[in-house]
């Protein structure tokens, strides 16, 4: 068994070797990310069926928790490291002819970076360390955010940065408090210690921690950075932000809340806020003309609906936000990267330039397709069984408070459903703008139909045999809920 | 008295970060923005040393005059500032570039004018 | 046969045409036509191989459920009916389609329609029921707006209507499992039967819902007037003829193989009765849409209200729960769809000829032209009305007897009154197209190519040998029956023997074979006929040139005038007013998003506060 800790370390020093690497040839540079994402994706896969058995604890310097700052490779944590491998790699492989302009070798360090952010943040026992991965992950996506330089991108960058600071603000102030009342930082132990200390002041640095983590896991009304920053950025980018990094934040909020404070009781407010922010995403997304604003409300909303799902408190509820986080994240990228050459192709990001664009670019249409069915919610792509497990989580609580709240929340679902359809329609159906400029550069190469079709691939086979994830969803449900459990992997006995 | 004393370290840091928020809230200037965050960033700093000082303690060094932990200041939030400040000091100077690229764009720092992106 | 191979061929066949399609027209069309026929060989084979060992699990695992097929006389019944006019309708498209782009999508979305259609009444349990249904939907969406243009809204409506039955549907079903544990069909009959009645109403509302949305009763049925009509013909046979009736085969299922029979009879009281509230709905939804399809002046629109009408005859027949109700139900069920696909069929026939002419108010004198056509528009229509002799009167005549001897004859007077809406609305309609006079331009309309006419006649066909030996749908619909626990009819090959609603065709045969020959012999004793041509036309004495033809214009505008202002679809406008308004939110809503980052701040603020706050007031922690 290889150490977890090798998912941080090895591509945190590819990336700062590419440098170097770019000395010796300049085609090296785009490739590293890619290596250091495969490495990262056998790596978690291998770690997977340990992780199952019990949570990896890897202790620094050798110090036992609470001195050390340590990883927690729990069922939860490898799952989502695996995702953000894999998503990683395909928009690595994609990245390779899409970045064409600009600081080239600085985007691929910053690429890992912001991977190596997600995977520490996911894996981290540690609250502080958990706030240093995050803000590698967040400094990077501003940068990434405004790599262009283009008016819009630097302005969605310094609204992001603006808000995104706030945030982690808020959240170092939240562990400042936390180390005032228990004087540790380890989470594990803070758990441990946590029903000892009266709670007004445990929960305002709850709630400190929520609206910190909350800015990045883009939960109305703290994401007014979300629609701004995922439609500016490189589609790559993109690609990336709505499908693993808002997920970081939204693990960050649920770690905190189930196994650090084990606060149940606010679970209802946080179930409301989901889904109000899945009704508000929605709402928005509905009217857009912009294709990729339309995809970021649209990750608003799911966001909304995981928030919600988690806020269940059952195994088979978070194991549906948990199937909901792997399937958004596949169909999501999967959108946003194939819009990225739809966008080349013609040269506008308007929904209606895009009509017609089935013919010119048949496979990219049809995996665009399939991403949106997925994100539906139709069957038989695998939005539909997390969105299943959810809808049965709910009905199995048998509470009629969230029962209200999900028929609320399916409304969002035939909005979404809505404007999905109209895109698809105007991709098949509708002619083409007869004043489309016919760009030349629209040529899809290989390294980008090579992901988007992979996940296609990977939507209707997870779609079809639900079986694949879903016998990891239950431990990392677990891994989640079951303080006592994690407490004493982590402590010892 | 007693209490302003005993709680005059968070009152400060408190002070700090609500006035980098205030900057924050009510300045349209996007470089005076950054001065609040920053502002907020020092109050949260001090924040932190603040959680770990005892009163009257001493560096956590042990040396011949301290051979004993009592009596010295936690070195752990310490630490974390030190970290804090690096993350600051990070976000600043990626915050002030983009302040230099909007301001080539837009050809004002005036937030309120930077609106392309809304809706 | 298993029901595992019938669905592998339907889906394969789907995914192979899409993929001939790439390679070659010929295969393509040859593959299409191939896979269609198979399942109807196949299904017919598989007639009798019923019985609990049939089920199937076809995947182990899903999210910790089965997923299993069975095969039973209900099943096998609804398969065989999609089957045939599926593949009919895919026959008729050899030539109706011929030229048209994309026909590779077009024909797999057929045969992948087809597929879950045949999922869905295989299905064993109601996860897989969803799944199959699901699919059914958004190909069926995706074929509604192959035709652009106006398609397109079409489209959209039909999706969201059926996204909001589809959510409804969740929910129902999956309050199911967390009642009882389980989705299997076969278990959740004797589960349910000892929950209370509330809950049962709650199941039937939803699952009513996404059925209703399906079955366009009343007041869910505004997607399909303009499905109907805007798609292309061969596939609006399919839609009105079969995929509506998914629906039907959905209350089936749910009201009879699973609440059951007692269960249903007893819910609720009095006035508030479910089967009686149901009737109800069907007796609305056969009486207005019968008479605004007698506004219309688009053929296919005209068909498409009658679909809509037509549905209410079967929900009156099956909501009482006798044994002769539901029979009639059924059968009108496949009754309906034998003649609605007949009849759009014609309408894509005549619209194939004339250049997409399908406004009643263009057409006119055809029945020289295309003979075949008339015919077949002659027997859809006679069928549609239900005249002795087709199919269609055997069942209204169940339908009708059920309402009397069950005390209902306000009910049965309004499914007259739906009759005669319908005839004077299919008279319009076959005349429009083929009687009077020819106009000049289509002179030269040719006849139907041999490809539309195959099925056409099949349909015919059927009409009459249904008509006149009901006993042979009638027997397989008493193996249902029996599985549902009704008490068994005194079926004969003629009809029926004793009882409510005994019937013998073979006299009423005897009877009409007898009138046709008094009036064949009146005829043949009177004066010799002259044969005309048709353009030689008179008017008051004097010979009028072809170019003076008075065609036929807003036929009924009498009637039309005093009748319309009472039958505006005003459900369809609320929707509309609705979907308006909720759009008018959504602006307002996005703009939460001001584009200044103060506020973006402020609300991070604020929600911080508010946390705080309510932690203040409420101690939610």
């Amino acid at each position: 068994m290889v150490s977890p800790i090798l998912l941080i370390a090895v591509p945190l020093g590819l990336a700062f070797a590419i440098p170097v690497l770019g000395l010796a040839s300049k085609r090296v540079p785009r490739y590293v990310p890619v290596i250091a994402m495969l490495f990262n994706l056998v790596v978690s896969v291998s770690l997977l069926p340990h992780a199952l058995k019990a949570p990896i604890v890897v202790r620094t310097a050798g110090w036992a928790p609470p001195y050390s700052i340590h990883l927690v490779a729990g069922p939860l944590g490898v799952l989502l490291s695996s995702l953000i491998a894999l998503i990683g790699l395909l928009v690595a492989v994609y990245g390779i002819d899409y970045i064409r302009e600009g600081a080239k070798v600085k985007y691929q360090i910053l690429y890992i970076l912001m991977l190596v952010g997600a995977t520490g943040v996911v894996l981290t026992g540690d609250i502080f360390n958990l706030f240093v991965f995050f803000e590698v992950l967040c400094i990077s996506s501003y940068a990434l955010v405004a790599y262009r330089g283009d008016s819009t991108g630097v302005e969605a960058g310094a609204k992001y940065l603006i808000q995104g600071a706030i945030g982690s603000g808020l959240v170092l102030i939240g562990i400042g408090l936390v180390y005032g009342t228990f004087g540790t930082l380890t989470m594990a132990d803070i758990a441990a210690n946590v029903s000892s200390v009266g709670s007004f002041r445990l929960f305002v640095s709850l709630a400190f921690l929520i609206t910190g983590f909350g800015v990045e896991a883009a939960i109305f009304p703290l994401n007014g950075w979300l629609p701004d920053a995922h439609s500016s950025a490189p589609s790559s980018i993109s690609a990336i932000l709505s499908g693993i990094a808002i997920k970081a934040g939204l693990y960050a909020i649920a770690r905190v809340v189930y196994t650090v404070y084990g606060a149940s009781s606010i679970l209802p407010f946080l179930a409301v806020l989901g889904i109000v922010t899945l009704l508000i995403g929605e709402m928005c997304a509905f009217g857009q003309e912009d294709i990729k604003r339309l995809l970021a409300f649209s990750s608003i909303g799911q966001m909304g609906l995981i928030l919600f799902a988690l806020a269940l408190a059952s195994a088979t509820g978070i194991s549906g936000a948990v199937f909901l986080i792997v399937s958004h994240g596949l169909a999501k990228a999967l959108l946003f990267l194939a819009s990225g050459y739809m966008i080349y192709r013609t040269g506008s990001r308007d929904i209606s330039s895009l009509n017609g664009i089935g013919k010119r670019m048949p496979i990219m249409s049809l995996c665009f397709t399939v991403g949106a069915f997925s994100l539906i919610g139709l069957p038989p792509f695998v939005g539909f069984a997390s969105k299943f497990t959810i809808v049965r989580a709910v009905l199995g609580t048998g509470s009629t408070f969230f029962i209200t709240l999900l028929a609320i929340g399916l409304i969002g679902t035939v909005i979404e459903g809505a404007y999905f359809l109209r895109i698809v329609q105007g991709f098949y159906f509708k002619p083409a703008p007869e004043d489309s400029p016919e760009q030349t550069e629209g040529k899809v190469p290989f390294s980008a139909l090579v992901p988007v079709g992979l996940l296609a691939v990977l939507i209707l086979t997870i779609g079809l045999f639900p079986g694949i994830v879903g016998r990891v969803l239950g431990p990392a449900a677990d891994d989640l809920l079951d303080r006592t459990a994690y407490v004493q992997h982590v402590m010892g006995d | 008295m007693s209490f302003l004393s005993s709680y005059i370290h968070y009152i400060g840091c408190f002070s700090l970060i609500l006035i980098g928020l205030y900057v924050v809230l009510v300045k349209p200037n996007l470089i005076k923005v950054i001065i609040g965050i920053n502002l907020m960033g020092t109050g949260v700093n001090l924040f932190l040393v603040t959680v770990g000082y005892i009163h009257a303690g001493t560096a956590p060094i042990f040396s011949e005059a301290a051979q004993q932990p009592e009596g010295m200041v936690d070195p752990v939030p310490q630490a974390l500032v030190l970290t804090a400040i690096v993350i600051g000091v990070a976000v600043l100077a990626l915050a002030l570039s983009l302040a230099i690229r909007v301001y080539d764009h837009y050809g004002t720092l005036d937030l309120r004018k930077i609106k392309a992106l809304r809706w | 046969m298993s029901p595992q191979a019938i669905l592998i061929t339907a889906f394969a066949g789907a995914g192979l045409v899409f993929l001939a399609g790439k390679v070659h027209s010929h295969l393509r069309d040859f593959l299409a036509v191939l896979s269609s026929l198979a399942l109807v060989g196949l299904i017919a084979w598989s007639h009798g191989q019923y019985g609990p060992d049939n089920e199937i699990v076809y995947v182990p695992d899903f999210l910790g459920m089965e997923l299993a097929l069975r095969l039973n006389p209900l099943a096998w019944f609804f398969a065989i009916y999609i089957a045939i006019i599926n593949a009919a309708s895919v026959v008729f498209s050899l030539s109706y389609m011929k030229g048209k782009e994309k026909l590779g999508f077009y024909y797999s979305m057929m045969l992948l329609v087809n597929a879950g259609m045949l999922g869905i009444v295989l299905s064993g349990d109601f996860l897989s029921f969803y799944i199959f249904w699901e699919i059914m939907s958004w190909s069926t969406y995706l074929l509604i707006s192959y035709r652009r243009g106006p398609a397109l809204h079409a489209g959209m409506k039909y999706i969201i209507m059926s996204l909001v039955g589809s959510c409804a549907m969740l929910v129902g079903i999956l309050s199911l499992y967390a009642q009882f544990g389980t989705l299997q069909i076969a278990e959740l009959g004797e589960a349910i039967a000892g929950s209370s009645s509330g809950y049962v109403l709650f199941i039937l509302m939803a699952m009513g819902i996404a059925f209703g949305v399906k079955f366009a009763i009343l007041p869910l049925h505004t997607w399909m007037p303009d499905a109907h009509s805007e798609a292309v013909s061969p596939f609006s046979a399919v839609l009105s003829g079969v995929l509506v009736r998914m629906g039907m085969y959905g209350f089936l299922l749910v009201m009879y193989s699973i609440v059951g029979l007692k269960t249903i009879l007893n819910l609720g009281a009095g006035f508030f009765n479910f089967h009686y509230i149901l009737s109800w709905l069907g007796a609305i939804t056969i009486v207005i849409p019968t008479f605004i399809a007698l506004l219309q002046n688009d053929a296919k629109k005209l068909l498409a209200w009658h679909g809509i009408g037509q549905g209410g005859y079967m929900i009156l027949g099956m909501a009482f729960g006798t044994s002769l109700g539901v029979a009639g139900g059924i059968f009108h069920t496949i009754n309906h769809g034998s003649y609605i696909a007949l009849l759009f069929l014609v309408v894509g026939a005549v619209e194939y000829r004339t250049g997409g002419v399908r406004d009643l108010n263009r057409l006119g004198g055809l029945i020289q032209r295309m003979p075949v056509a008339f015919f077949g528009c002659l027997v859809g229509i006679m069928g549609l009305i239900g005249m002795p002799l087709t199919n269609g009167f055997v069942s209204k005549w169940f339908i009708y007897k059920t309402l009397i001897t069950e005390g209902h004859p306000f009910l049965a007077f309004m499914a007259f009154v739906g009759t005669w809406g319908t005839i004077l609305s299919v008279y319009k309609l076959l005349h429009n197209m083929f009687l009077g006079q020819l106009p000049e331009k289509y002179k030269e309309v040719r006849k139907a190519p041999i490809s539309m006419q195959i099925p056409i006649l099949f349909f015919c066909f059927v009409i009459f040998l249904f008509g006149v030996l009901p006993g042979i749908p009638l027997r397989a619909i008493q193996g249902i029956q029996d599985t549902m626990g009704f008490a068994p009819l005194q079926l004969t090959m003629w009809g029926l023997a004793s009882g409510a609603g005994a019937l013998n065709m073979l006299n009423i045969c005897f009877a009409i074979v007898i009138a046709f020959a008094v009036v064949l012999l009146l005829m043949r004793l009177g004066a010799k006929p002259r044969r005309v041509p048709q353009e030689d036309s008179y008017a008051a004495g004097s010979s009028v040139p072809a170019g003076k033809y008075h065609h036929s214009v807003e036929f009924y505008n009498p009637l039309y005038q005093m009748i319309s202002p009472y039958l505006k679809d005003r459900v369809d406008q609320f929707y509309y007013w609705a979907a308006d308004k909720a759009q008018g939110v959504f602006e307002l809503t996005r703009r939460i998003y001001t584009g200044y980052a103060g506020t973006y701040v402020l609300y991070i603020i604020s929600f911080l506060a508010l946390l705080i706050f309510l932690q203040l007031a409420w101690e939610i922690w």
